[in-house]
C-alpha cells in the first residue's frame, strides 16, 4: 500500500523532508501544503534583498520543477487550521480535509508580536518572509530614518541591512549589547563598537511604549524612559515564536515547541515536527530547546524524512550556533555561550593586543559544550563537531585556543 | 575511483604542495607569473603544524553527505558526480561562512578567488583539480609532493566510509539507537584517521 505523507509547511524543514521521503519511498503519495506561494526559498537571506546586495529571485533554492521533479502535491496559499489526530486528517480552508499516514509539521515560526501602543500606523514592519521584505521595500522610498527594535539576528541584519542602503538606523535594544542571545558580553561589547563605528545609532537598555504619527504614517518612537526617536520606517525583531496555533496540545504535547524524541516524533505516533517549530534534546545544554535555526531546520527535516519513510535513524541533538559576519567583524558562536556560574563549567579565553581577536570555550567535564570565535573563525567547524560529537578532550585544553589549531592536534 | 589520499607520517612540512595548488587555481598557471597576479592565488591544500611540530597536510575530503553542502545558505555548493567532488560556486555563495561552521575539518577559506568573480569575496577549497583532470593530469599536490604524502589512487571503500563517518556524525545521520552518539563515529573515525597516519596503507596497495 502506498503511504500518504503530509507535510504541512514549505520552509526548508518542509522542503528537506520531502526530498528526503522521495528518495526512500518512489511510491509514497507526498503532500505539502504551505501558505507561501513562491518557490522554496533561502529565509535568511531576505535580509540581503532588503540590502539590495541580491534581487529576490536570487533567494530560490529550489527550481520551479521542484514538486512535479519529486511528484509532490503541493496545496500552496492555504494555511492548515487543525489536525484531527484520531481521524488521522488535516483541516485546510473550507474545512477540507487532507488525509496521512505520515504527518510532518513544519510550520516554522512567526515574529513575536511586541506590546505598544500606536502599532496600526503605515510603514511598521515584521521582516519573517519574502513578502514582508517585498513591502518594505515599497515603503522605503522617502524613508530617512528607521526604527529597528531588537538585537537577535532578525533586527541586528534588518539594521545592518538598511544602513546598507543609505537609511539612517536607530536599534532600540533591551540589553546591554546586540545578539545577547548568541554572543557574552565580552564579545557583545565588540559587535557594538564595531556597529558604532559604522553609524549606527544603537540605544542598549531601551524598551519601546509605542509609536506617533500623522496621517496614518509612523513618525516617532516614544521610549519608556520618556525619550523619542525620529522614523518613518519600524522593523520589529524581537524574536520568534513557533508557529502551532493549530496543534491540538492535548494529544499532542507542546512546550515552548512541539516537543520530539530522538526519531523527530511527537508524542502523536505518526505525527513529526522538525525546524523552528520543534523542541528537541539540545546536545550542549543537555535539556530540550528550541533552537530556531537554519542548519537545524535542514537536518531535523532530513531526519524527520528518513524516520516517516520507515528508515529508523537518532538525532544526535540539537545544537544552536550562529556565525555572523559585520562588516569586517566575524563572529561564530555554538553551544553554552555564558555558563551559568554554579561550578559544572569550566572557561578559558584568549584575546589578542589589538583587541581584534577573542577566543572562547566552555567546557562541562571533559567535553567541549560551547564557543566565541571574533575573527579567525575558520576552524570553528572542527569544534562545532567536537561538541556535536562529545568527544572527550584528551589533549591539552589550551591547545584548542592556539590560532593555529587545526584538526591533527585533537588525534589520540 | 582515484582519489587524493592523505599520508601525514610522510609530510615534511616542505608546503611545496601549497605552491603547486596556489598555482594551479592561478589565471596564468606558471609559478612565476602566478605570484605577480592581483589577487594573488593562494593554496587550497594547507600544510599546519602537527602535533610534534611535523607537518600537516589538510584538504577537502569531499564528504558523503558534505556537512558544507547541508549548511550553505543559497544552495551554492553541490557534488559533481562526475569526479565524486564537492564543489562551490563562487558566483552563488554569498560569503556567509556557514559552511566553515559545518566542515569538521576545517578546511574553507574565504578570500577573492583569481578564478571566481572580480573583486568577491567568497568561499574556497580544493576542488580535486577538476581542470586538470579533465585534461588527464594528475591533481598538482600530487604531482609535486616527493614524499608520498600526497598520492593518488584508488581509495578503499573501507577508508571512504570511515572518512563519511565523521562527516555524518556531524551531518546529524546516525542510525541506530539514540544510545550511540555520534561521538562514537567520530571518535573512531579520528582513531582509524591515526591509525592510517602510521600504517602502510595496506588495503590499498594491490588496486591500481
Ligand atoms: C531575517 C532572518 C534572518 C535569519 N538569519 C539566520 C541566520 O543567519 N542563520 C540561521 O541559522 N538562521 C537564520 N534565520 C532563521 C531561519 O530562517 C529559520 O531557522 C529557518 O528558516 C527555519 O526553517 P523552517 O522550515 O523550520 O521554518 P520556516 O522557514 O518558517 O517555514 C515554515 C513555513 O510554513 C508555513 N506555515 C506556517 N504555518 C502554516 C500553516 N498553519 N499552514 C500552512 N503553512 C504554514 C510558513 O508560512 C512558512 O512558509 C533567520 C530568519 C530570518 C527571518
Ligand atoms: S565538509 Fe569540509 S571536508 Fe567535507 S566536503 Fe565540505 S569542505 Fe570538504
Ligand atoms: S560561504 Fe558561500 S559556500 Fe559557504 S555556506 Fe556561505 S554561501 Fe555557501
Amino acid at each position: 500500500m502506498a503511504l500518504d505523507y503530509v507535510i504541512i509547511g514549505n520552509g526548508v524543514a518542509g522542503i528537506q523532508a520531502a526530498e528526503t521521503i522521495r528518495r526512500l519511498d518512489r511510491t509514497g503519495h507526498i503532500t505539502l501544503i504551505g501558505d507561501e506561494t513562491h518557490l522554496p526559498y533561502c529565509r535568511p537571506m531576505i535580509s540581503m534583498a532588503l540590502e539590495g546586495t541580491i534581487d529576490f529571485p536570487a533567494l530560490t533554492i529550489r527550481g520551479p520543477d521542484f514538486y512535479e521533479a519529486n511528484a509532490i502535491t503541493p496545496i500552496l496559499g492555504e494555511r492548515v487550521a487543525a489536525i484531527d489526530v484520531d481521524g488521522r486528517a488535516v483541516i485546510i480552508g473550507g474545512g477540507r480535509r487532507v488525509p496521512f499516514h505520515r504527518l510532518l509539521i513544519a510550520t516554522g515560526a512567526d515574529p513575536r508580536p511586541v506590546a505598544a501602543a500606536g502599532l496600526d500606523l503605515n510603514n511598521i514592519h515584521y521582516m519573517r518572509s519574502q513578502d514582508h521584505v517585498r513591502r518594505m521595500l515599497a515603503s522605503i522610498d522617502g524613508a530617512r530614518r528607521a526604527t529597528v527594535l531588537g538585537g537577535g539576528l532578525v533586527g541586528f541584519k534588518a539594521a545592518c541591512g538598511l544602513l546598507r542602503r543609505g537609511v539612517g538606523v536607530s536599534l532600540l535594544i533591551g540589553s546591554g549589547h546586540p545578539l545577547s542571545m548568541q554572543v557574552d558580553d565580552e564579545a557583545g561589547a565588540m559587535l557594538l563598537a564595531e556597529l558604532r563605528r559604522r553609524g549606527l545609532d544603537v540605544r542598549v537598555g531601551a524598551a519601546v511604549a509605542g509609536f506617533e504619527g500623522e496621517n496614518g504614517r509612523v513618525r516617532s518612537a516614544a521610549l519608556k524612559d520618556g525619550g523619542r526617536v525620529d522614523c518613518d520606517l519600524v522593523v520589529i525583531g524581537k524574536g520568534v515564536r513557533p508557529a502551532l496555533d493549530f496543534v491540538p496540545r492535548d494529544r499532542i504535547p507542546v512546550d515552548l515547541g512541539i516537543l520530539v524524541d530522538a526519531r523527530m516524533e511527537t508524542g502523536a505516533p505518526g505525527i513529526y515536527a522538525a525546524g523552528d517549530v520543534a523542541e528537541a534534546e539540545d546536545i550542549a545544554r543537555r535539556t530540550r530547546w528550541v533552537n530556531a535555526i537554519w542548519p537545524e531546520a535542514v537536518e531535523q527535516g532530513r531526519v524527520a524524512g528518513m524516520n516517516m519513510a520507515g528508515r529508523q535513524v537518532a538525532y544526535p541533538g540539537s545544537l544552536s550556533r550562529n556565525v555572523i559576519r559585520v562588516f569586517d567583524m566575524d563572529a561564530m558562536t555554538a553551544g553554552v555561550v555564558t555558563p551559568d556560574d554554579d561550578g559544572l563549567y569550566e572557561v578559558i579565553r584568549e584575546r589578542d593586543a589589538g583587541g581584534r581577536l577573542y577566543r572562547k570555550l566552555v567546557f562541562r567535564e571533559d567535553r567541549l559544550v560551547g564557543f566565541t570565535l571574533i575573527n579567525r573563525i575558520e576552524q570553528g567547524g572542527v569544534m562545532t563537531a567536537l561538541i556535536r560529537s562529545r568527544l572527550p578532550i584528551r589533549v591539552s585544553r589550551r591547545r584548542l585556543l592556539a590560532p593555529d589549531f587545526n584538526w591533527s592536534l585533537l588525534l589520540p | 575511483m582515484k582519489k587524493v589520499v592523505v599520508n601525514p607520517q610522510r609530510c615534511v612540512g616542505c608546503m611545496q604542495c601549497m605552491i603547486a595548488c596556489a598555482t594551479a587555481h592561478s589565471r596564468t598557471q606558471s609559478l612565476f607569473t602566478a605570484a605577480l597576479e592581483t589577487p594573488t592565488p593562494k593554496p587550497r591544500v594547507h600544510v599546519g603544524a602537527g602535533l610534534c611540530g611535523d607537518g600537516f597536510p589538510n584538504r577537502c575530503r569531499h564528504c558523503d553527505p558534505a556537512p558544507c553542502m547541508l549548511a550553505c545558505l543559497p544552495g551554492a555548493i553541490h557534488r559533481d558526480p562526475e569526479l565524486d567532488t564537492v564543489r562551490i560556486d563562487p558566483d552563488r555563495c554569498i560569503n556567509c561562512a556557514s559552511c566553515a561552521m559545518a566542515c569538521p575539518f576545517g578546511v574553507i577559506r574565504y578570500h577573492v578567488d583569481p578564478l571566481g568573480p572580480p573583486g568577491k569575496t567568497v568561499a574556497v577549497k580544493c576542488d580535486n583539480c577538476v581542470d586538470r583532470r579533465r585534461e588527464g593530469r594528475i591533481p598538482a599536490c600530487v604531482e609535486v609532493c616527493k614524499s608520498g604524502a600526497l598520492t593518488f589512487e584508488e581509495m578503499g571503500a573501507a577508508m571512504k566510509r570511515q572518512t563519511d563517518a565523521v562527516a555524518r556524525s556531524v551531518a546529524s545521520e546516525v542510525e541506530g539507537k539514540p544510545a550511540i552518539p555520534a561521538g562514537v563515529a567520530l571518535h573512531r573515525a579520528l582513531r582509524r584517521a591515526s591509525w592510517e597516519m602510521n600504517q602502510e596503507r595496506k588495503e590499498n596497495s594491490h588496486e591500481g
